[in-house]
C-alpha cells in the first residue's frame, strides 16, 4: 500500500480533474499560437504558411513550468507557510529598489536588474500577498484574534504598500490585481459584509473622482474609448475597433482553425500576447470563446472547491486569494478585448505567449495543489518563519 | 478545530458570494460575445472586408483641349518613367542612395531631385512608390528595363504625360498642369464633397476625402493650375476609375484584384474657339516685343486670338520646374507669367475715345459739326491739358478730332458730356467688368465715375479728372481683352454677340453684366466714319497702315479690303511740366529706358465696309500706338481675313459620343 505521504501516494492524490482542466487549456492556448503565426492559405501566395515559433516556446515552458508547479505540490505546506512573510518582505524591498534603481522599460520602472537577471518584482507580489495575508489570518484566527475591530488594519496594510509602490512605477493593471486579489483574501476572511458594502459605495463615488484626477491622459482615453469606440478609430479606439471586428466576424461557429482573415494583415497589436483571445474569437466563434470561458469557469470552481476543503486557514485563504488572481485576469483580458472593459494590460493565462504569467500562474498551481494535498491537516503557525 | 477558521470567517458563505459574482461576471462576458458574434456578426464581417479591401483610384484619362480647327493644345503623350520602392531595396539588401546613384549614371536626375528622393525614402512609409524620373526617352526607358533585374525595387512603367504641342503658345490661355499641392488638394475634396452634398464630417464625406487624397498622390495624376485648365479641372479630369487591393493593417498593398477594377470616365474634351495658327502667326509677328492680342469674330463672339507674350513653355512646368527657373521668370521685366491680355489692365488712352466720342454723341452735349480750336493746349480748371501735338491742330470737329486724335478736342467733349454719361456708355462696350470665358483670372479694370472714385479713392470726383478721362488716362483701365470687345462692338453694333472661348466641352457662366442696348442711328456710323478716317484719309494717325489687302489678293468680300481702327499710347508715368521743353513736348519714347516708354496701343476691325473681325494690340513699352501698335494690328487682321476661321464652325470632337461602351452614366 502507498503511504499517502510518500511522493508516489501525493501524486495519486492530486486533484488530476483541476490538472487536467489545466493541461486542456494550455494544450488549446498552444494550437491558438500556432494559428496566430500561421495561416491557412497565405494572401499572396494562397500556399498554407506554418509557423510554430510561439506555440513551440510556450508548451516549452508550460511543460517546464509544469515540474516546478508539480515541485511546489509535493513539498510540504508548511514550507510555504514558512516562506510567506520573508517572500513579502523580499518583494517589497524589491519595489523600493525599481523605485531607485530600476529599469525604465516602456516608460515604466518595472523591471530590477540583479546581475545578468532582470525581475519584475511587480508580478511577484500578486503571490506574495495573498500568500502573507493567509499567513498573517491564519495566525489571527489561531490566536482567536479574528474577531477584533482592528484586525483586519494590518491586512489592509500589507495590501496597500505594495499597491502604492507598483502604482508609483506607474503601472495601474498590475496595482488593481495585487489590490483585487488582497482585498479579496480579506474578504475571504471574514471582514463585514456592511464594511464590504461601505466599501463599494465609496469606490461608486471615487471613481468618477478619480477617473478626472488621478488617471493618466491615455488611461482616461481608454475608458473614454470604451464608450464610443468609433470615435477615434485611428487613435486610441484603433486596437479595440479592430478587436471587435475580429470577434464579432467568427460569428456562431468561426471561419476555422487558421483562418482567421484579421491576423494575416497585422491590423490587431499585440495579437500573441494580450489580445490572443481574438483569435480564439475570430477562429472558433462565439462556440470557441464560450467554451474557453467554461473550461476557465471549471478550473476556478475546482480551485475554489479546494480552498473550501481547507484545514488550515493558511491555506483556504492563500487558495481563494489565488484563485480570485486567476479570475481577474481572465475576466479583465477578455473584458478589455470585447470591449467591456478599459485596455488594461493583462495577458489570458496559460494562453497568451509570455512568459511572466507563465511563472505567476503555474507557480499559483502548485501552491493550489499543495493546499490540496494537505488539505486534512491544520499546521500551527507562529512569529514570521 | 479543522473546520474552525471556516466558522470564524463564515467562508463557505464568502464562497458562494464570490462564486454568485463569477457567475454574474461569466455572464456579462458571455452576453457581450453573443452581441458581437451572434446578433451584431454581419455588421463586423462586412467591417472586415472594409478593412481588407480597400479602392484605390485610377487616374482618369485627361481630356484633350483643342482649338476650332481640331488642332490639339493640351494632349497626352506616352509617358515613361522610373519609380522606386524603398522597401523592395532593402529586400533586395540594397541601398537605397547607392541605387539612386546608380540611376543617376543613366538616367537625367538632377542632384536635387537625388536629396528629395532620399528624403522622401526616409519621411513616407517605406512601401509607397517614388518617381525618380519620367518623361524619358525610349532608350533611357529600355536601358532602366535592361538594368531593373539587378536592380531590386526598381520599376520602369508607362503611363501618360500632359502635353503642349503648341509650348509657349497657350502658356496663359490655355494653362498648364502639375502635380497637385496640398492646397490643391484640400480645394479638391471642398469641391468635391460641396458637388455630392457631403461635409467632411460625415463618414462618407471622409471616405471621399481619403480617395482624393489617394488619387492626387498617385505619380500620374496632375491638377490644372492655370488657363482652361484650372477653370475645366472638373471637366478635364472626368471621374477615377477605381481598383480593389487588399492591404494589410499599415496600408501596404498585398494584392490586386483585377477582376474588380472599375472603369471610371475619361475627361470631357474641350474645343476651344481659338485658331492655333493665328495664334502662333500673332506671336511671331511680335517678335521680341512683349505684349498681347486678341482677335474677335465680330458676328458669332468667338475670341479667335488670345495671346500673350514672352511665355515659358508649359510641358517645363508639367514634371514640376526647378526653383531657379521659376524665379527668373518671375523676376523677367517682360512678366513672362502674366496673361497680359487678360489680367493686364492698362490705361486705353486715345482708344478711349471712341467710347467719348460715341458718349458725347448720345448724350447730344456735343454735335458732329461742332468745332474746337486746339492751339496744343487747352486751359480748364486752373491748369493747362497739353495736345500730343504741341504745335496745335486747330479747328477739329469729331470726325477730324478722332482721325488725328486731338486730345484738345476730347478735353472738350468730355467736359461737356460729363463723367457719368462716359462712364454708362463705356459700360455699355463692355468696358468695366470681367468676362467669363472658361479661364482662370481675368481682370475688370475701372470706368470711374464719382460713386466709384468715392468707393475706392475715399474721394470725389473732380472736374479735372473728367477731362483726364476724355484721352483715356486718369483713372480708366482695362484689359487688351476688353478693347477688342469694345472694337467688336463698335464694329457690329447693338448686335454682336458676347464673347466667349470655349466650343464645346464645359460649361461656362454667362456673365454679360453689360448689354449694349440701343445707339441713336447716327452715332456709331458717325464713330466709325472717325475710325475710317484714321487709317485711310489724309491726316489719320494711322494712314500707312490702313491697307489690310494692299495687293488684292483675298477672296471676295475681303478683296481690298481696309481697315478701320484707333491708336492709343498709354502713359505709365506722369509727365511733369519740367520734363517738357521750351516748346512743350515731352521727352521721346526712344530716349528713354524700356520699362518707362509708352504702352503702344491699337484697336481695328477690317473690313470696314462690312466688319468681320475685331482686334485689340498691345505693345508694352511699345512707343507710338500708331507706328508701332498699328503694324502689328494690320498684319494680324490680314492673317485672320485669309484665313477667314469664322466661315468654318468649331470642330466637334467624336470622342464626345464615344466616351466608354458601358459602366457610365448617361450625361
Amino acid at each position: 500500500m502507498i503511504r499517502r505521504e510518500s511522493i508516489l501516494g501525493k501524486l495519486g492524490g492530486m486533484h488530476w480533474f483541476l490538472l487536467l482542466t489545466i493541461v486542456a487549456i494550455a494544450v488549446f492556448g498552444t494550437a491558438v499560437l500556432f494559428s496566430s503565426a500561421s495561416s491557412a492559405h497565405d494572401m499572396q501566395t494562397g500556399m498554407a504558411v506554418l509557423d510554430a515559433r510561439y506555440a513551440v516556446e510556450h508548451a516549452a515552458r508550460f511543460g517546464v513550468m509544469m515540474l516546478v508547479a508539480v515541485t511546489i505540490a509535493l513539498a510540504p505546506l508548511r514550507l510555504w507557510a514558512g516562506l510567506a512573510f520573508p517572500a513579502y518582505f523580499v518583494g517589497v524591498a524589491m519595489l523600493f529598489g525599481v523605485e531607485f534603481a530600476g529599469v525604465v522599460v516602456n516608460g515604466a520602472e518595472r523591471w530590477l536588474q540583479l546581475g545578468p537577471v532582470q525581475l519584475q518584482p511587480s508580478e511577484f507580489m500578486k503571490l506574495a500577498v495573498p500568500l502573507a495575508l493567509a499567513r498573517y489570518y491564519h495566525q489571527m484566527f489561531q490566536g482567536q484574534n479574528n474577531a477584533r475591530y482592528w484586525v483586519h488594519l494590518p491586512a489592509l496594510a500589507i495590501v496597500l504598500i505594495p499597491v502604492a509602490l507598483v502604482l508609483r512605477q506607474p503601472d495601474l493593471g498590475t496595482a488593481l490585481m495585487i489590490m483585487g486579489t488582497g482585498l479579496a483574501v480579506i474578504f475571504f476572511a471574514g471582514i463585514s459584509l456592511r464594511i464590504v458594502a461601505g466599501v463599494l459605495v465609496l469606490v461608486a463615488i471615487a471613481a468618477p473622482l478619480a477617473f478626472y484626477f488621478a488617471l493618466h491622459d491615455y488611461q482616461r482615453q481608454r475608458v473614454l474609448t470604451l464608450f464610443n469606440p468609433e470615435a477615434d478609430l485611428l487613435g486610441a479606439g484603433y486596437q479595440l475597433n479592430q478587436a471587435q471586428i475580429a470577434v464579432g466576424s467568427g460569428g456562431l461557429a468561426g471561419k476555422g482553425f487558421m483562418e482567421g482573415a484579421q491576423k494575416e494583415l497585422d491590423y490587431i497589436p499585440e495579437q500573441h500576447t494580450d489580445f490572443i483571445f481574438t483569435i480564439i474569437a475570430e477562429e472558433f466563434g462565439f462556440a470557441g470563446s464560450v467554451a474557453v470561458l467554461i473550461a476557465w469557469g471549471v478550473a476556478l470552481y475546482q480551485g475554489m472547491t479546494i480552498a473550501s476543503k481547507s484545514g488550515s486557514a493558511f491555506g483556504g485563504l492563500a487558495a481563494a486569494g489565488f484563485v480570485s488572481t486567476l479570475a481577474l485576469y481572465v475576466f479583465i483580458n477578455i473584458g478589455m478585448v470585447i470591449g467591456l472593459l478599459p485596455v488594461v494590460g493583462i495577458p489570458l493565462p496559460l494562453i497568451s505567449y509570455g512568459g511572466t504569467v507563465m511563472l505567476t500562474v503555474m507557480v499559483g498551481f502548485g501552491l493550489l495543489m499543495s493546499v490540496h494535498l494537505n488539505r486534512d491537516n491544520n499546521i500551527a503557525l507562529r512569529g514570521i518563519i | 478545530m479543522s473546520r474552525d477558521w471556516k466558522n470564524r470567517s463564515s467562508f463557505l458563505s464568502r464562497r458562494n458570494i464570490f462564486l454568485g459574482g463569477g457567475a454574474v461576471a461569466w455572464g456579462a462576458l458571455t452576453v457581450k460575445l453573443a452581441e458581437l458574434q451572434l446578433f451584431r456578426s454581419e455588421e463586423f464581417e462586412t467591417k472586415a472586408t472594409e478593412n481588407r479591401i480597400r479602392l484605390d483610384p485610377a487616374p482618369p484619362h485627361r481630356g484633350t483641349v483643342y482649338d476650332r480647327a481640331g488642332r490639339i493644345l493640351a494632349g497626352n503623350k506616352r509617358n515613361f518613367y522610373v519609380t522606386l520602392n524603398p522597401e523592395e531595396i532593402s529586400n533586395a539588401s540594397l541601398n537605397v542612395a547607392d541605387v539612386v546613384k546608380q540611376l543617376s549614371r543613366v538616367l537625367p536626375v538632377s542632384e536635387a531631385r537625388q536629396r528629395s528622393i532620399l528624403q522622401d525614402a526616409q519621411s513616407q512609409e517605406r512601401f509607397l512608390d517614388i518617381m525618380v524620373a519620367d518623361d524619358l526617352t525610349w532608350e533611357d526607358f529600355s536601358r532602366i528595363n535592361v538594368m531593373a533585374p539587378e536592380l531590386g525595387g526598381v520599376t520602369a512603367e508607362v503611363g501618360e504625360l500632359r502635353s503642349y504641342p503648341y509650348y509657349a503658345a497657350f502658356y496663359h490661355t490655355v494653362g498648364y498642369v502639375q502635380k497637385a499641392n496640398d492646397k490643391d488638394v484640400l480645394r479638391k475634396i471642398e469641391e468635391d464633397l460641396k458637388a455630392i452634398g457631403q461635409t467632411p464630417d460625415t463618414a462618407d464625406g471622409q471616405k471621399r476625402a481619403r480617395i482624393i487624397r489617394r488619387l492626387y498622390k498617385h505619380p500620374q495624376m496632375r491638377v490644372g493650375k492655370q488657363g482652361v485648365e484650372a477653370f475645366a479641372e472638373t471637366a478635364l479630369t472626368g471621374e477615377p476609375g477605381k481598383t480593389r487591393v487588399l492591404v494589410d493593417a499599415a496600408g501596404r498593398v498585398i494584392d490586386r484584384l483585377a477582376s474588380e477594377d472599375v472603369s471610371g470616365r475619361p475627361g470631357s474634351d474641350i474645343v476651344l474657339t481659338i485658331d492655333a495658327e493665328l495664334q502662333n502667326y500673332a506671336i511671331q509677328r511680335f517678335g521680341v516685343e512683349a505684349g498681347s492680342a486678341t482677335v474677335i469674330d465680330v458676328k458669332t463672339g468667338e475670341v479667335l486670338v488670345m495671346m500673350s507674350t514672352p511665355a515659358p513653355d508649359p510641358n517645363a512646368f508639367v514634371s514640376g520646374i526647378s526653383q531657379t527657373a521659376y524665379t527668373a521668370l518671375l523676376e523677367d521685366e517682360r512678366n513672362p507669367l502674366y496673361h497680359k491680355a487678360y489680367d493686364g489692365t492698362y490705361p486705353p488712352g486715345s482708344t478711349f475715345k471712341i467710347v467719348v466720342a460715341a458718349a458725347a454723341l448720345e448724350s447730344g452735349k456735343m454735335s458732329p459739326e461742332d468745332r474746337i480750336h486746339c492751339s496744343g493746349r487747352a486751359w480748364f480748371y486752373n491748369r493747362y491739358y497739353h495736345c500730343w501735338k504741341p504745335e496745335g491742330h486747330g479747328w477739329v470737329n469729331l470726325h477730324t478730332g478722332m482721325q488725328k486724335s486731338c486730345d484738345c478736342y476730347f478735353y472738350a467733349a468730355a467736359q461737356r458730356t460729363g463723367i457719368e454719361k462716359i462712364a454708362e456708355v463705356a459700360k455699355r462696350f463692355g468696358l468695366g467688368h470681367r468676362y467669363d470665358l472658361g479661364l482662370t483670372g481675368g481682370k475688370a479694370g475701372s470706368v470711374p465715375n464719382d460713386a466709384w472714385k468715392r468707393a475706392v479713392m475715399k474721394e470725389k470726383w473732380y472736374d479735372g479728372d473728367t477731362i483726364s478721362a476724355g484721352i483715356g488716362q486718369g483713372y480708366v483701365t482695362a484689359s487688351p481683352f476688353q478693347l477688342a470687345v469694345m472694337c467688336a462692338r463698335i464694329a457690329g453694333g447693338p448686335d454682336t454677340p458676347a464673347p466667349r472661348l470655349v466650343a464645346h466641352g464645359v460649361a461656362v457662366p454667362g456673365s454679360m453684366a453689360s448689354d449694349m442696348g440701343e445707339f441713336q442711328p447716327r452715332s456709331l456710323d458717325l464713330v466709325r466714319a472717325g475710325m475710317f478716317a484714321v487709317t485711310s484719309e489724309p491726316g489719320g494717325t494711322a494712314i500707312r497702315y490702313g491697307e489690310v489687302d494692299a495687293e488684292g489678293l483675298l477672296p471676295p468680300p475681303y478683296t481690298n479690303a481696309r481697315m478701320s481702327g484707333k491708336s492709343g499710347s498709354a502713359q505709365v508715368r506722369v509727365i511733369a511740366m519740367s520734363e517738357r521743353n521750351a516748346k512743350g513736348e515731352a521727352i521721346k519714347n526712344d530716349k528713354l529706358p524700356w520699362r518707362l516708354r509708352d504702352h503702344a496701343l491699337f484697336v481695328a476691325y477690317a473690313p470696314a465696309d462690312n466688319p468681320r473681325y475685331a482686334c485689340a494690340v498691345v505693345v508694352e513699352h511699345g512707343g507710338s500706338g500708331s507706328s508701332v501698335a498699328a503694324p502689328f494690328a494690320r498684319d494680324i487682321l490680314a492673317a485672320t481675313l485669309k484665313a477667314d476661321p469664322g466661315a468654318r464652325p468649331a470642330f466637334t470632337p467624336k470622342a464626345e459620343v464615344a466616351t466608354l461602351p458601358n459602366e457610365t452614366e448617361p450625361t
